[in-house]
């Protein structure tokens, strides 16, 4: 099997490793948060991150330095980093795979980035049906409120932080970064128009910041071996590893931590073992549900935000499903839109109304009802979705819908009314 | 101040305001659901997509943006029309359209829909949605409201007001995507004495008016501006009528007064104005105890008859009048008493009003709570700046009635409901009512002159703020009525003092020009938004 790159899964991968204080800190474990409490400045902090490159693993790819810098100097209002755990991407479950092998290390993370922002309480919001992820996390918070890692005067350095696991009610479009701060609020879990950025005003009407589980999980090797270590990994403007889920028709599906910029073939016939009994490769949804379809002649790339960007598509939550030659497309194209439907907040028109519509269309297909204007048609409402919308939910399901017409449209020909 | 461009119009704009209402503000219609000037701004719908072409800085943004939440920056150009911004509202209308029933033909908001008026303008008249829509059935959510589900389009207004507006926290969202539904919980009724709100603001037939539902066209609708005389609060409203008769009242907006607001209770109260059962349709006059329809010429000649057999001059000369008159009535009635009797009795019920409901719990803004006062009638403020007698006892009516007066003037129905007053005005030699609808002072009158409802004449009330407002004619009164101040002068001539000016206008703009509470003020400055009182209500000389 070919050799994975280990950073945020190093620990997990070794069989014996337990994951509790104990064992993270064997490994070398809260010391990067020492180190910064010893001897650093949370401007150093910031600046730090900022020089490694890291960019956000929960989607969007933004670098997450520069996002740690548009957070207020201190004021009268408290800050907050709220950690993205709700993981509902379709094809993703590597957060849960860092929650429940290693729950130490991004909270490790989240603790400087909560120092590096002034924060004094801050949340974890994990996804409600991941039970077994929520009471790792809460049982390694609790060890460390047991070892003065956390609550007053962390580690003697008079710096005081509470840390609050909240489970999530089970909604797509909580992990939304603002939608997730009007859940964590007590409200119904609806996207925020911007501006105001979380920056400026987020949890509480207050200064926050939302990080992806991973994200925070590279920020004590960033801390420990230093910022050109992490950037010397990936390539230039992607820099260090990612955990990738790949799921589908494969030999060995899972979660792969490799190199930014590694191979998108490679990862799914090396690592994942190739196309299941042999059979042949159709189609590659490379970045969770919400990114464009690729078509297998489309898959020689390398797999990272810039070159999938590239490519027409997103690297996303780094959710890699692959589809064989068996596979109707048609009905890919219905399961995506049904879910996006099912999971639509319905506060935007286009949304609310587009993913109904369209689900429509493509069951039209399934009924073998379809013809070319109604492919031309769900082109369009797909269309029309991008671009009108208050949250990224929009764009996500508008060019999917779209790619999966224009790209397999001998799929849908199939479907043609005879 | 500080301008931006929108389209080829430059717009000035306060630091802090965004795109849509300085375009609403400036005349410029952008189409629009979910924002309410009245509302928290949740830019959901995406009907008012804009196009910024330059932030203010050189440089544009590339997506389209909602005018109703992007703030403006001094320089800014925005354009509502290019084809990518009509490409954005066109395509929004569209989606609108995907689960609306269209089934404007039975329905009562049709004409006055947003929605059907922005796809009259944008649609493109055809529908590509052959599936099944979604579909609830229709209930009664309130006294007052009807909710018809399957019209809705999700703009929240109806969530806001009851959330932010009343604090009552009854009526909001349920499911989500396409199945997002706005209802109350657990089929609870709606119990505020706001729920006429809720259709207003309603930009679709989704929220009716249940009073009104069924009964008429909204475009055949004529709309006349005046003001509310169901409490002293004075809302500004409009009252809509066909054919001489009233349908429904509506809310007018005025910051000062009610913003965007109106009760229940105002807004019901036009009921009245359609009956012409307990209306007093001709003039009367008592001929052996009993009732006679007389002409209007006979009535007058009788009354100067009956004047001069009685000597009243010089005699005791009581009027009465209620809150309900408007200011030019008071002051013409305090003329007839000066000038031709030298009588200063001018007595009015003087009940102040407090605010009547409060709030459920603690609002940010509980603004609408002051609306409504304990004091039914609309120009108690009026009155009271007039120098008229009044206390909350009606001690000094009741000191003056120990002699009995031989004269007495009723205007309206002041104390009608007190047995002891009624009794020693009874035994006046002559009694004049002037009123509009049956009433014990009716039965105790040797005349009775048959006067205008609010909905029938000009005049000004002034509000528990000491502001002064007009009201105008809506409908048409019965033909053999007369206008109170018409009626006024004509007492006022047959007693020998030539009345020149029987017109609201003109009696305000008389009043305006003296010393006292309308002082300074005149008919035109007065507007449709009425004003504050300038005077400090010393009581008018006599002209
Ligand atoms: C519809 C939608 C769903 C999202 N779901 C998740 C999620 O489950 N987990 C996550 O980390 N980010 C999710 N995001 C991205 C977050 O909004 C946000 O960008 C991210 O959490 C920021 O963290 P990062 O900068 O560390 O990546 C979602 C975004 C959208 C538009
Ligand atoms: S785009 Fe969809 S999910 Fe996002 S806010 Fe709008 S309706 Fe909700
Ligand atoms: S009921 Fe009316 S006000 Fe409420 S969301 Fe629906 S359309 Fe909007
Ligand atoms: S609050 Fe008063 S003035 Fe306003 S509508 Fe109600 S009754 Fe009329
Ligand atoms: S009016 Fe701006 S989004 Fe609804």
């Amino acid at each position: 099997m070919a050799e994975e790159k280990l950073l945020v899964l190093k620990n997990i991968r070794d069989p014996g490793y337990a994951g509790d204080l104990a064992a993270y800190r064997k490994t070398g474990g809260y010391t990067a948060l020492k180190k910064v409490l010893q001897a650093m400045k949370p401007e150093e902090v910031v600046e730090a991150v900022k020089a490694s490159g890291l960019r956000g693993r929960g989607g969007a790819g933004f670098s997450c330095g520069m996002k740690w810098g548009f957070m207020p100097p201190p004021g009268d209002k408290p800050h907050y980093l709220v950690c993205n755990a709700d993981e509902s991407e379709p094809g993703t479950f590597k957060d849960h795979l860092l929650m429940v092998g290693d729950p130490h290390m991004f909270v490790e993370g989240m603790i400087i980035g909560c120092f590096a922002m002034h924060s004094r309480h801050s949340y974890i919001y994990i996804r409600g049906e991941s039970m077994y992820a929520i009471r790792r996390v809460q049982a390694a918070i609790d060890e460390l409120y047991r070892n003065h890692l956390l609550g007053k005067n962390i580690l003697g350095s008079g710096y005081d932080l509470d840390l609050t696991v909240h489970p999530g009610a089970g909604a797509y479009i909580c992990g939304e970064e603002t939608a997730m701060l009007d859940s964590l609020e007590g409200k119904r879990g609806l996207p925020r128009f911007k501006p105001p950025f979380p920056a400026q005003s987020g949890f509480d009407a207050c200064p926050t910041t939302v990080n992806n589980v991973e994200t925070l999980a590279n920020v004590p090797f960033i801390i420990n071996e230093g910022t050109e270590a992490f950037a010397a990994l990936g390539t230039p403007n992607n820099t260090g590893t990612q955990a990738v889920c790949i799921s589908g028709h494969l030999e060995r599906p899972g979660v792969y931590e490799v190199e930014m910029g590694h191979n998108l073939e490679s990862l799914i016939y090396e690592y994942a073992g190739g196309i299941r009994g042999g059979k042949l490769l159709k189609a590659v949804v490379p970045g969770g549900a919400s990114a464009d379809v690729l078509r297998a002649d489309e898959i020689d790339i390398p797999y990272d935000f810039d070159s999938l960007t590239n490519a027409g598509t997103m690297r996303g939550s780094a959710a890699v499903m692959v589809f064989d030659e068996d596979t109707d497309m048609v009905e890919v194209a219905e399961r995506t839109i049904r879910f996006f439907n099912h999971e639509s907040c319905g506060q935007c028109t286009p949304c609310r109304e587009g993913t109904f519509w369209i689900k429509n269309m493509i069951r039209q297909f399934l009924d073998d009802a379809g013809d070319e204007a109604l492919m031309q048609r769900v082109d369009r409402a797909a269309g029309n979705i991008i671009g009108t919308t208050i949250c990224a939910f929009g764009d996500a399901v508008g060019g999917p819908m779209q790619a999966f017409v224009r790209k397999f449209p001998e799929e849908f020909r199939k479907h043609f009314a005879s | 101040m500080p301008t931006f461009h929108l389209d080829d119009t430059p717009i000035e704009f306060e630091p802090g305001e965004n795109i849509l209402p300085a375009a609403l503000r400036a005349g410029i219609e952008i189409p629009h659901y979910c924002y309410h000037p009245g509302l928290q701004v949740t830019a959901q719908c995406r009907q008012c997509l804009v196009e910024v072409t330059d932030m203010g800085n050189g440089h544009g943004i590339p997506k389209l943006q909602t005018s109703c939440s992007t703030p403006i920056a001094d320089g800014m150009k925005v354009s509502a029309t290019s084809e990518k911004a009509v490409w954005g509202q066109t395509v929004v209308n569209e989606f609108l359209l995907v689960n609306h029933p269209l089934d404007c033909p039975i329905c009562d908001q049709a004409g006055e829909c947003d929605l059907q008026n922005f796809a009259f303008k944008y649609g493109s008249g055809q529908s590509e949605m052959d599936y099944e829509k979604r579909v609830y059935g229709w209930r009664e959510v309130g006294s007052f409201i009807v909710l018809e589900r399957n019209r809705c389009i999700q703009c929240s207004r109806c969530e806001r007001f009851s959330r932010d507006i009343v604090g009552s926290h009854d009526f909001g969202s349920f499911l989500r995507s396409h199945e997002l539904t706005f209802d109350t919980f657990e089929d609870a009724q709606i119990t505020h004495k706001f729920q006429g709100n809720l259709s207003d603001i309603c930009p679709v037939g989704c929220i009716m008016n249940r009073d009104w539902r069924f009964k008429k066209r909204a475009w055949m609708l004529n709309k006349t501006r005046t003001v509310c005389p169901t409490c002293s609060t004075g809302c500004n409203v409009t009252i809509e009528h066909h054919d001489n008769r009233v349908f429904r009242i509506k809310p007018r907006e005025n910051p000062e007064v009610n913003r965007w607001w109106m009760c229940d209770e105002g807004r019901l109260n036009y009921t009245y104005l359609n009956n012409r059962r307990d209306r007093i349709l001709e003039p009367l006059a008592r001929v052996k105890g009993e009732l006679r329809s007389a002409r209007w010429e006979a009535i007058y000649q009788a009354i100067g008859h009956r004047l001069q057999e009685i000597g009243a001059q010089g005699g005791q000369v009581l009027g009465l009048v209620d809150t309900h008159a408007t200011n030019e009535e008071l002051y013409l009635m305090r003329q007839l008493l000066r000038e031709g009797f030298g009588s200063e009795a001018l007595h009015f019920p003087y009940r102040l009003g407090a605010q009547q409901e409060q709030p459920p719990r603690p609002l940010a803004d509980p603004f609408i709570f002051t609306l409504i006062t304990t004091d039914k009638s609309p120009n108690t403020a009026g009155a009271l700046k007039a120098g008229l007698i009044g206390d909350s006892d009606d001690k000094r009516l009741k000191a003056a009635l120990k002699a009995p007066p031989k004269v007495a003037f009723v205007m309206g129905t002041p104390f009608v409901d007190d047995d002891g007053v009624r009794q020693a005005v009874a035994k006046a030699e002559l009694i004049v009512h002037i009123g509009t609808f049956r009433s014990a002072w009716m039965e105790l009158a040797d005349v009775v002159l048959p006067g205008y409802t609010y909905a029938e004449k000009w005049g000004t009330f002034v509000n528990k703020a000491d502001r002064v407002q007009r009201i105008q004619p809506a409908i048409k009164p019965p033909e053999d009525a007369e206008d109170p101040l018409r009626i006024l002068a004509s007492l006022l001539e047959l007693l020998g003092n030539e009345q020149s000016h029987a017109a609201a206008r003109e009696v305000f703009d008389a009043m305006g020009q003296q010393a006292g509470p309308f002082q300074g003020l005149s008919w035109d400055a007065v507007g449709e938004l009425g004003t504050p009182l300038i005077g400090n209500g010393a009581p008018q000389a006599s002209a």
